[in-house]
Protein backbone atom coordinates (compact mmCIF):
# COMPACT_ATOMS: atom_id res chain seq x y z
CA UNK A 1 0.00 0.00 0.00
CA UNK A 2 1.28 3.46 -0.53
CA UNK A 3 0.33 6.45 1.09
CA UNK A 4 0.20 9.76 -0.96
CA UNK A 5 0.35 12.53 2.11
CA UNK A 6 2.18 15.60 1.08
CA UNK A 7 0.68 17.76 4.13
CA UNK A 8 1.69 15.06 6.39
CA UNK A 9 -1.93 14.94 7.42
CA UNK A 10 -2.62 12.79 10.63
CA UNK A 11 -3.73 9.27 9.44
CA UNK A 12 -5.41 6.80 11.76
CA UNK A 13 -4.28 3.43 11.80
CA UNK A 14 -7.79 2.05 11.72
CA UNK A 15 -8.71 3.93 8.67
CA UNK A 16 -5.61 3.21 6.86
CA UNK A 17 -6.41 -0.99 7.81
CA UNK A 18 -9.88 -0.51 6.07
CA UNK A 19 -8.68 1.02 3.24
CA UNK A 20 -6.10 -1.28 2.88
CA UNK A 21 -8.69 -4.07 3.25
CA UNK A 22 -11.18 -2.46 1.14
CA UNK A 23 -8.45 -1.77 -1.84
CA UNK A 24 -7.75 -6.03 -1.66
CA UNK A 25 -11.08 -6.48 -2.53
CA UNK A 26 -10.70 -4.62 -6.05
CA UNK A 27 -9.31 -7.06 -8.95
CA UNK A 28 -7.42 -4.10 -10.91
CA UNK A 29 -4.12 -2.44 -10.11
CA UNK A 30 -4.83 1.03 -10.05
CA UNK A 31 -7.18 2.00 -7.20
CA UNK A 32 -6.67 4.32 -4.49
CA UNK A 33 -9.23 5.81 -1.94
CA UNK A 34 -9.56 9.79 -1.55
CA UNK A 35 -11.22 12.37 0.38
CA UNK A 36 -13.17 12.92 3.88
CA UNK A 37 -12.82 9.10 4.99
CA UNK A 38 -8.86 9.17 5.35
CA UNK A 39 -8.95 12.57 7.37
CA UNK A 40 -12.58 13.22 8.55
CA UNK A 41 -13.54 11.33 12.04
CA UNK A 42 -17.12 11.78 10.78
CA UNK A 43 -17.88 11.26 6.58
CA UNK A 44 -20.29 10.56 4.56
CA UNK A 45 -18.84 8.57 1.66
CA UNK A 46 -15.64 6.00 1.19
CA UNK A 47 -14.56 7.30 -2.35
CA UNK A 48 -12.67 5.05 -4.10
CA UNK A 49 -11.00 5.51 -7.72
CA UNK A 50 -10.32 2.73 -9.97
CA UNK A 51 -8.36 3.50 -12.80
CA UNK A 52 -9.20 0.79 -15.16
CA UNK A 53 -10.18 -0.30 -18.98
CA UNK A 54 -12.53 -2.84 -18.02
CA UNK A 55 -16.20 -2.75 -18.42
CA UNK A 56 -16.93 -5.26 -15.69
CA UNK A 57 -18.65 -3.88 -12.47
CA UNK A 58 -16.59 -3.36 -9.32
CA UNK A 59 -18.21 -4.26 -5.52
CA UNK A 60 -16.82 -4.14 -2.17
CA UNK A 61 -17.98 -4.91 0.69
CA UNK A 62 -18.83 -1.98 2.42
CA UNK A 63 -22.41 -0.09 1.42
CA UNK A 64 -20.94 3.45 1.97
CA UNK A 65 -18.45 2.94 -0.48
CA UNK A 66 -18.48 4.90 -3.76
CA UNK A 67 -16.38 3.46 -6.72
CA UNK A 68 -15.62 6.02 -9.58
CA UNK A 69 -14.25 3.99 -12.50
CA UNK A 70 -11.54 6.42 -14.11
CA UNK A 71 -10.32 5.77 -18.13
CA UNK A 72 -6.77 5.94 -18.76
CA UNK A 73 -7.93 9.61 -20.49
CA UNK A 74 -8.86 10.84 -17.51
CA UNK A 75 -5.48 10.74 -15.71
CA UNK A 76 -4.55 13.87 -17.98
CA UNK A 77 -7.32 15.98 -15.83
CA UNK A 78 -7.07 18.31 -12.93
CA UNK A 79 -10.19 16.11 -11.28
CA UNK A 80 -7.31 13.08 -11.33
CA UNK A 81 -4.40 15.22 -10.15
CA UNK A 82 -6.54 16.28 -7.25
CA UNK A 83 -8.02 13.32 -5.89
CA UNK A 84 -4.99 11.39 -6.51
CA UNK A 85 -2.64 13.53 -4.81
CA UNK A 86 -3.54 12.91 -0.90
CA UNK A 87 -4.75 9.17 -1.46
CA UNK A 88 -3.79 5.46 -0.20
CA UNK A 89 -3.24 3.44 -2.93
CA UNK A 90 -3.02 -0.24 -4.07
CA UNK A 91 0.41 0.45 -5.78
CA UNK A 92 2.29 3.50 -7.43
CA UNK A 93 -0.05 5.42 -9.01
CA UNK A 94 0.56 6.53 -12.46
CA UNK A 95 1.69 9.64 -13.39
CA UNK A 96 0.55 11.59 -16.58
CA UNK A 97 1.09 15.31 -17.39
CA UNK A 98 -1.63 17.89 -16.68
CA UNK A 99 -3.88 18.97 -19.93
CA UNK A 100 -6.03 21.82 -18.80
CA UNK A 101 -7.27 24.98 -21.16
CA UNK A 102 -8.85 28.23 -20.57
CA UNK A 103 -11.53 26.89 -22.37
CA UNK A 104 -12.26 23.95 -20.22
CA UNK A 105 -12.19 26.51 -17.13
CA UNK A 106 -14.80 28.70 -19.16
CA UNK A 107 -17.20 25.61 -19.55
CA UNK A 108 -16.58 25.06 -15.55
CA UNK A 109 -17.89 28.47 -14.93
CA UNK A 110 -20.97 28.29 -17.52
CA UNK A 111 -21.89 24.71 -16.03
CA UNK A 112 -21.39 26.24 -12.00
CA UNK A 113 -22.60 29.32 -12.15
CA UNK A 114 -26.46 28.38 -12.80
CA UNK A 115 -26.32 25.54 -10.44
CA UNK A 116 -25.24 27.07 -7.56
CA UNK A 117 -28.04 29.72 -8.48
CA UNK A 118 -30.52 26.75 -8.33
CA UNK A 119 -29.17 25.29 -5.40
CA UNK A 120 -28.91 28.66 -3.15
CA UNK A 121 -28.97 27.06 0.37
CA UNK A 122 -27.09 23.96 -0.52
CA UNK A 123 -24.60 25.65 -3.43
CA UNK A 124 -21.17 23.85 -1.41
CA UNK A 125 -21.58 20.57 -3.25
CA UNK A 126 -21.64 22.51 -6.73
CA UNK A 127 -18.18 24.35 -5.66
CA UNK A 128 -15.94 21.52 -6.13
CA UNK A 129 -14.42 21.60 -9.86
CA UNK A 130 -14.83 25.87 -10.14
CA UNK A 131 -12.73 25.79 -6.86
CA UNK A 132 -10.35 23.62 -7.98
CA UNK A 133 -9.75 25.29 -11.75
CA UNK A 134 -9.89 28.85 -10.28
CA UNK A 135 -7.25 27.95 -7.15
CA UNK A 136 -5.02 26.17 -10.10
CA UNK A 137 -5.34 29.16 -12.93
CA UNK A 138 -4.37 31.29 -9.72
CA UNK A 139 -1.77 29.93 -7.84
CA UNK A 140 -0.59 27.17 -10.27
CA UNK A 141 -1.31 25.07 -7.48
CA UNK A 142 -3.61 21.60 -7.58
CA UNK A 143 -5.79 21.89 -4.45
CA UNK A 144 -6.07 18.07 -3.30
CA UNK A 145 -9.02 16.96 -1.63
CA UNK A 146 -8.36 17.85 2.11
CA UNK A 147 -7.37 21.59 0.91
CA UNK A 148 -10.09 21.59 -1.63
CA UNK A 149 -12.72 20.85 1.19
CA UNK A 150 -11.56 23.65 3.43
CA UNK A 151 -11.39 25.99 0.61
CA UNK A 152 -15.32 25.17 -0.25
CA UNK A 153 -16.38 25.55 3.31
CA UNK A 154 -14.91 28.97 3.69
CA UNK A 155 -17.85 30.36 1.69
CA UNK A 156 -20.64 30.78 3.73
CA UNK A 157 -22.88 32.73 0.75
CA UNK A 158 -23.36 31.66 -2.50
CA UNK A 159 -23.06 35.39 -2.95
CA UNK A 160 -19.53 35.57 -1.87
CA UNK A 161 -18.89 32.72 -4.67
CA UNK A 162 -20.17 34.77 -7.23
CA UNK A 163 -18.15 37.98 -5.97
CA UNK A 164 -15.11 35.80 -5.77
CA UNK A 165 -15.57 34.71 -9.46
CA UNK A 166 -15.84 38.49 -10.40
CA UNK A 167 -12.74 39.28 -8.44
CA UNK A 168 -10.33 36.86 -9.72
CA UNK A 169 -11.40 36.05 -13.34
CA UNK A 170 -10.48 38.82 -15.16
CA UNK A 171 -6.87 38.85 -13.58
CA UNK A 172 -6.49 34.93 -14.18
CA UNK A 173 -7.40 35.34 -17.64
CA UNK A 174 -5.28 38.03 -18.51
CA UNK A 175 -2.69 36.27 -16.82
CA UNK A 176 -3.22 33.35 -19.22
CA UNK A 177 -3.93 34.70 -22.00
CA UNK A 178 -3.52 36.92 -25.49
CA UNK A 179 -5.19 39.87 -25.90
CA UNK A 180 -6.54 38.61 -29.17
CA UNK A 181 -7.63 35.40 -27.96
CA UNK A 182 -9.18 37.00 -24.91
CA UNK A 183 -11.26 39.21 -27.09
CA UNK A 184 -12.45 36.80 -29.67
CA UNK A 185 -13.21 33.95 -27.31
CA UNK A 186 -14.88 36.32 -24.67
CA UNK A 187 -16.68 38.31 -27.26
CA UNK A 188 -18.10 35.43 -28.86
CA UNK A 189 -19.12 34.27 -25.29
CA UNK A 190 -20.91 37.15 -24.67
CA UNK A 191 -23.38 37.64 -27.46
CA UNK A 192 -24.44 34.10 -26.71
CA UNK A 193 -25.50 35.36 -23.34
CA UNK A 194 -27.08 39.05 -24.45
CA UNK A 195 -30.07 37.03 -25.54
CA UNK A 196 -30.29 35.19 -22.60
CA UNK A 197 -30.21 37.64 -19.96
CA UNK A 198 -33.84 37.06 -18.33
CA UNK A 199 -32.07 34.70 -16.35
CA UNK A 200 -30.11 35.21 -13.61
CA UNK A 201 -27.42 33.12 -14.21
CA UNK A 202 -26.98 34.14 -18.05
CA UNK A 203 -26.92 37.77 -16.58
CA UNK A 204 -24.49 37.12 -14.16
CA UNK A 205 -22.13 35.44 -17.62
CA UNK A 206 -22.74 38.12 -19.23
CA UNK A 207 -21.33 40.60 -16.88
CA UNK A 208 -18.55 38.54 -16.53
CA UNK A 209 -17.55 37.86 -19.68
CA UNK A 210 -17.87 41.78 -20.59
CA UNK A 211 -15.85 42.37 -17.15
CA UNK A 212 -13.50 40.27 -18.76
CA UNK A 213 -13.16 41.56 -22.34
CA UNK A 214 -12.70 45.19 -20.75
CA UNK A 215 -9.71 44.71 -19.52
CA UNK A 216 -8.20 44.14 -22.97
CA UNK A 217 -10.16 47.03 -24.09
CA UNK A 218 -9.19 49.49 -21.74
CA UNK A 219 -5.94 47.80 -21.22
CA UNK B 1 -45.24 3.89 -6.83
CA UNK B 2 -45.91 6.26 -9.95
CA UNK B 3 -47.72 5.30 -12.85
CA UNK B 4 -45.59 6.07 -15.82
CA UNK B 5 -48.33 7.25 -18.15
CA UNK B 6 -49.87 9.43 -15.41
CA UNK B 7 -46.23 11.17 -14.72
CA UNK B 8 -45.53 11.91 -18.51
CA UNK B 9 -49.52 13.46 -18.83
CA UNK B 10 -48.77 15.93 -15.58
CA UNK B 11 -45.48 16.70 -17.11
CA UNK B 12 -47.46 17.61 -20.58
CA UNK B 13 -49.92 19.74 -19.10
CA UNK B 14 -47.64 21.70 -17.03
CA UNK B 15 -46.34 22.78 -20.41
CA UNK B 16 -49.39 23.54 -22.32
CA UNK B 17 -47.71 22.89 -25.69
CA UNK B 18 -49.06 21.66 -28.57
CA UNK B 19 -45.87 19.91 -29.59
CA UNK B 20 -45.32 16.68 -28.38
CA UNK B 21 -42.39 16.79 -25.34
CA UNK B 22 -40.07 13.46 -25.73
CA UNK B 23 -39.86 11.39 -22.69
CA UNK B 24 -36.25 9.98 -23.03
CA UNK B 25 -34.35 7.46 -21.26
CA UNK B 26 -32.84 3.65 -21.36
CA UNK B 27 -35.24 2.66 -17.89
CA UNK B 28 -37.52 5.87 -18.37
CA UNK B 29 -40.83 3.84 -17.27
CA UNK B 30 -39.16 1.32 -14.55
CA UNK B 31 -37.16 4.58 -12.98
CA UNK B 32 -40.80 6.33 -12.66
CA UNK B 33 -42.44 3.50 -11.39
CA UNK B 34 -39.37 3.40 -8.66
CA UNK B 35 -40.07 6.93 -7.38
CA UNK B 36 -42.33 7.94 -4.21
CA UNK B 37 -44.92 10.27 -4.32
CA UNK B 38 -43.23 12.62 -2.55
CA UNK B 39 -40.69 12.44 -5.10
CA UNK B 40 -42.46 12.93 -7.97
CA UNK B 41 -44.26 15.99 -6.47
CA UNK B 42 -41.00 17.27 -6.23
CA UNK B 43 -40.55 17.13 -9.87
CA UNK B 44 -43.52 18.53 -11.00
CA UNK B 45 -42.83 21.50 -9.08
CA UNK B 46 -39.41 21.73 -10.15
CA UNK B 47 -41.41 21.54 -14.20
CA UNK B 48 -43.73 24.39 -13.02
CA UNK B 49 -40.90 26.39 -11.47
CA UNK B 50 -39.12 26.06 -14.87
CA UNK B 51 -41.88 26.85 -16.63
CA UNK B 52 -42.37 30.06 -14.63
CA UNK B 53 -38.73 30.80 -14.96
CA UNK B 54 -37.39 30.40 -11.65
CA UNK B 55 -35.18 27.27 -12.25
CA UNK B 56 -31.91 28.74 -14.49
CA UNK B 57 -30.83 26.64 -17.60
CA UNK B 58 -27.46 25.47 -18.62
CA UNK B 59 -26.67 27.14 -22.02
CA UNK B 60 -23.54 26.91 -24.56
CA UNK B 61 -22.10 29.16 -27.24
CA UNK B 62 -20.85 25.79 -29.28
CA UNK B 63 -21.62 25.80 -33.67
CA UNK B 64 -22.47 22.20 -33.14
CA UNK B 65 -25.89 20.79 -33.97
CA UNK B 66 -28.04 18.34 -32.08
CA UNK B 67 -30.75 16.42 -34.47
CA UNK B 68 -32.62 19.08 -36.19
CA UNK B 69 -31.36 22.30 -33.71
CA UNK B 70 -28.03 24.04 -32.88
CA UNK B 71 -27.19 23.45 -29.56
CA UNK B 72 -26.45 27.05 -28.77
CA UNK B 73 -30.14 27.77 -29.11
CA UNK B 74 -31.01 25.20 -26.95
CA UNK B 75 -31.87 25.49 -22.58
CA UNK B 76 -31.06 22.43 -20.25
CA UNK B 77 -32.52 22.27 -16.92
CA UNK B 78 -31.03 19.82 -14.41
CA UNK B 79 -32.76 18.11 -12.04
CA UNK B 80 -30.26 14.86 -9.68
CA UNK B 81 -32.12 12.71 -7.54
CA UNK B 82 -31.16 9.13 -6.16
CA UNK B 83 -33.56 6.28 -5.10
CA UNK B 84 -31.96 3.82 -3.06
CA UNK B 85 -28.18 4.69 -3.08
CA UNK B 86 -28.66 4.99 -7.13
CA UNK B 87 -28.59 8.27 -8.20
CA UNK B 88 -30.48 9.73 -11.48
CA UNK B 89 -30.61 12.76 -13.44
CA UNK B 90 -33.39 14.14 -15.07
CA UNK B 91 -32.16 16.67 -18.26
CA UNK B 92 -35.02 18.87 -19.43
CA UNK B 93 -34.49 20.41 -22.87
CA UNK B 94 -35.88 23.59 -23.86
CA UNK B 95 -35.67 25.56 -27.71
CA UNK B 96 -34.69 29.11 -26.77
CA UNK B 97 -38.17 31.21 -26.84
CA UNK B 98 -40.14 28.18 -28.00
CA UNK B 99 -41.38 24.68 -27.33
CA UNK B 100 -39.41 22.23 -24.95
CA UNK B 101 -38.41 19.48 -26.87
CA UNK B 102 -37.07 16.51 -24.70
CA UNK B 103 -37.58 15.19 -20.95
CA UNK B 104 -34.53 12.54 -20.66
CA UNK B 105 -34.52 10.37 -17.26
CA UNK B 106 -31.70 7.71 -16.64
CA UNK B 107 -28.65 6.90 -14.57
CA UNK B 108 -25.03 8.18 -14.77
CA UNK B 109 -23.92 6.22 -18.39
CA UNK B 110 -26.99 7.71 -20.00
CA UNK B 111 -26.53 11.42 -18.34
CA UNK B 112 -22.98 11.18 -19.60
CA UNK B 113 -24.19 9.98 -22.85
CA UNK B 114 -27.00 12.59 -23.16
CA UNK B 115 -24.69 15.62 -21.99
CA UNK B 116 -21.62 14.86 -24.37
CA UNK B 117 -24.56 14.89 -27.40
CA UNK B 118 -25.78 18.03 -26.46
CA UNK B 119 -22.40 19.40 -26.33
CA UNK B 120 -22.04 19.81 -22.66
CA UNK B 121 -19.18 17.76 -21.83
Amino acid sequence: MIIYNPHNQQLSNERLKEAEMLLTQIPTKYCFISGSFLYKEKYKDIDIFVITRSKKKIAVKNSRAKITILDFNDLYSLFYHSVSKSCVAKTLLPQRPLKITLADYWHVINEAIPTILNEKDKFHKDLRFLVLYTEYFKTDEVLDTFQLNERINSFHDYREVLAFIKRELPDIIHTHAKPSYIKRFFYTQAGHYKELQDYEAQNYLYDLTHDVAKGVAYG
Amino acid sequence: MVNPVEFKQRIETFLSQEYKVEFLGNNFDQIVSLLTEHKAEKMYRWITDIVGRKIQPITISSKKTYKKWAVSELLTFRYPFSIRNTEYRILFVKVKNSVYIEFHLGDHKYYDKTRKNLDLG
